[in-house]
């Protein structure tokens, strides 16, 4: 087996992890301008349900699309009857009750699936393929190019089509896009709702390859926000900084050891941070 | 007339009221939520089921158990409010049924008593201390490995370990037991929010290495078992203690490699118990609590009894159970018959050692001793 080969290989899986889970969130902040600390409950909800609708008898593919309608109707309902009627709130507070609104979720989840881990099959099963000596299973192969495909896909929309224009639009100065005629109320809805969809696709195909519990959700909202947060929360930046921390988290686990993994990623956070806020002066204003 | 009847009656009521012996308060420190729920959660289901038993029967010398359950998180800071909160209700004993971290922060508080039960193999605790371990040590656990690698003539394991507390010490056990008997040991930390350990598994599983250990426990040691399928390594894979439970085994049932193994007390398969007595007492708990709760009981249940073992030996026997010095001197001098006999002595507070370890195969579905790897 080569070690650099599967360093590669994984680092793209944890990649395409890192790159779904920041798209939502990034999308979520351009469209509403609110840090959504239950994005990851999304795929916490498909993870716990999927096992659970499978277990019951139900089809695997029945059994996850219901559980990814589930995780796209908390995010919606999140939206429509939680922090909408606040929306003149302090932003502070709103994305507090974000995170509030993942702890209600994770003592759901406790209620109904209890505290042990979970997962069900995958959905692309077979031979892994052996290349260059490393080894990935089909559903990895998945992983990877719904990974990546999809949240350019999004990014691409967003930055280059009309209608994806509307929605960035709709955070930059709600207002003005209104008169413009975006329905902002939509263009945010859709934003929830895309969002939640791609954490939801990312447990499908993730979760068969790990195992899923009540309290994943806040740990892959952190994965999506360091992604997001290097990125500068830009759709197009944060694909290539999913791809960039999977490859550095993988090879810093092969090579430093894992011990590592966290002063480093979390280093290179905080020089991105200050590096992104280098013309910032004190008290906000910019240096010229 | 009829006042002074009636006076005489309320007294003696009143008597009668103040006679009645109030309930021997436990305490107990568990994760019911948090990351360690599933720890936690276990271990209370065996408390739990001691105290109704126990006052479902009357009680113990005609006073019925309380067990107050303190819901830690797993985290210490909470843990250390747990304790004081049962040191100011009067506990009499306090169940440690956290982990590691909480472990560690909550006994330097029970220096003066009360007892602390502690079935985590994770924390040792000191002879000088009132805590004591039902469990065996990790360094036990470890040196099971090692003598099990012998009668396979294996010199080489590789490891994974994670990145917390638990991971810290078996690195330590590995590193200390494999190094005096000059075995080799190959290493590799896995991030507590990994989701593939392929490459962690490509570090320690080279052609030379015919054994493979995962010390990681819960959510974790699936994604290791999953990976290890995955990259279609032949080797047997070992996972620890904490994961010889059901939800562990209907996990990874479908992707399980060639050989899984597991580090276990015997009383897991209690048809290996040469005791009698041990062997009787193991089973007819693993039937009542299969009884009672409709699932198989699994090692962190077999823990929780043997604490409450303990706990029940100290009420019925020393006269004072308040009295925490006398408790501990009890446990100290006088072994506790449990699923398998507990033994502490002023030097030693860990009751089980290495040899009442067992490596355990994973066989249709249930844990049977392991054959060595041939």
């Amino acid at each position: 087996m080569n070690l650099l080969t599967q360093a590669v290989i994984s680092g793209l899986m944890i990649g395409a992890v890192y790159a779904f889970l920041g798209i939502g969130l990034v999308l979520v902040y351009r469209t509403a301008r609110i840090l959504n600390l239950a994005h990851g409950e999304s795929f916490a909800i498909t993870g716990v349900a999927a096992a659970m609708l499978a277990k019951s008898g139900l089809p695997l593919g029945a059994a996850l699309a219901l559980a990814i309608l589930i995780a796209v109707a908390f995010a919606l309902s999140l939206h429509r009857f939680v922090l909408r009627p606040r929306a003149e709130w302090p932003a502070g507070t709103l994305i507090l009750i974000t995170l509030g609104a993942a702890f209600v979720v994770r003592g759901m989840l406790i209620l109904v699936g209890g505290t042990d881990p979970v997962s069900f099959p995958a959905l692309f099963s077979g031979a892994p393929l052996r290349i260059a000596g490393g080894v990935i299973p089909p559903q990895g192969i998945a992983l990877v190019l719904l990974g990546f495909g999809g949240s350019t896909a999004v990014a691409v929309y967003l930055e280059m089509t009309r209608s994806g224009k509307q929605l960035l639009a709709a955070a930059e100065n709600p207002y003005a896009a209104e008169l413009l005629g975006v329905n902002v109320e939509r263009a945010r809805l859709t934003a929830y709702g895309i969002g939640a969809l791609l954490g939801a696709l990312a447990g499908a195909l993730l979760i068969p390859l790990i195992a899923v519990d009540f309290q994943s959700g806040l740990a892959m909202t952190l994965r999506g926000f360091i992604a997001a947060a290097i990125s500068g929360m830009s759709p197009i930046g944060v694909v290539f900084s999913g791809l960039g921390l999977g490859l550095f988290e993988s090879w810093v686990g092969a090579y430093l050891g894992a011990l590592y993994q966290d002063p480093v990623m979390f280093g290179l956070l905080i020089a991105v941070a200050l590096w992104q806020s280098r013309h910032i002066r004190f008290g906000g204003t910019r240096r010229a | 007339m009829s006042r002074s009847l009636l006076c005489t009656l309320l007294v003696c009521a009143a008597g009668a009221v103040q006679a009645q012996p109030g309930p021997i308060l436990i305490g107990e420190v568990a994760p019911l939520t948090g990351p360690a729920a599933t720890v936690g959660t276990r271990l209370n289901k065996a408390s739990k089921m001691w105290a109704d038993d126990i006052n479902a029967k009357g009680g113990i010398n005609g006073r019925k158990i309380e067990l107050v359950t303190c819901n830690d998180e797993a985290r210490p800071e909470k843990a250390v409010a747990c304790v004081r909160d049962m040191q100011e209700k009067g506990a009499v004993m306090v169940f440690g049924n956290s982990l590691t971290a909480s472990l560690r922060a909550m006994q330097p508080l029970v220096k003066q008593g009360p007892l602390l039960l502690i079935p985590s193999p994770n924390v040792v605790p000191p002879a000088d201390s009132y805590a004591f371990q039902v469990s065996p040590s990790d360094l036990h656990l470890t040196e099971a490995i090692a003598k099990y690698m012998k009668e396979s003539g294996l010199n080489k394991i590789g490891m994974v370990a994670a990145t917390d507390a638990s991971g810290e010490v078996g690195v330590e056990s590995a590193k200390k037991v494999f190094g005096d008997q000059k075995m080799e040991l190959r290493l590799a930390r896995i991030d507590l929010r990994a989701t593939d350990a392929s490459t962690q598994l490509a570090n320690v599983a080279g052609q030379d290495i015919k054994l493979v250990y995962s010390s990681y426990t819960g959510a974790g040691a699936v994604t290791v078992v999953k990976s290890f399928k995955i990259l279609g390594l032949p080797q047997p894979l070992m996972v620890s203690y904490g994961n010889m439970s059901e939800a562990f085994v209907s996990l990874i049932k479908d992707v399980a490699p060639p050989r899984l193994l597991g580090t276990s007390v015997i009383a897991l398969v209690p048809e290996h118990l040469s005791n009698a007595g041990e062997r009787e007492r193991a089973q007819a708990f693993l039937d009542a609590y299969a009884k009672r709760y409709s699932e198989k009981p699994d090692m962190i249940n077999l823990l929780g009894k043997a604490e409450v073992d303990v706990a029940e030996a100290v009420l019925r026997k020393v006269p004072n159970p308040a009295d925490a010095a006398a408790a501990k001197k009890f446990l100290e001098s006088t072994p506790v018959e449990s699923i398998q006999n507990q033994r502490f002595s002023p030097t030693n507070h860990v009751g089980l050692d290495a040899s009442s370890v067992m490596i355990v195969e994973l066989k249709d579905g249930n844990w049977i001793k392991a054959q060595p790897i041939r």
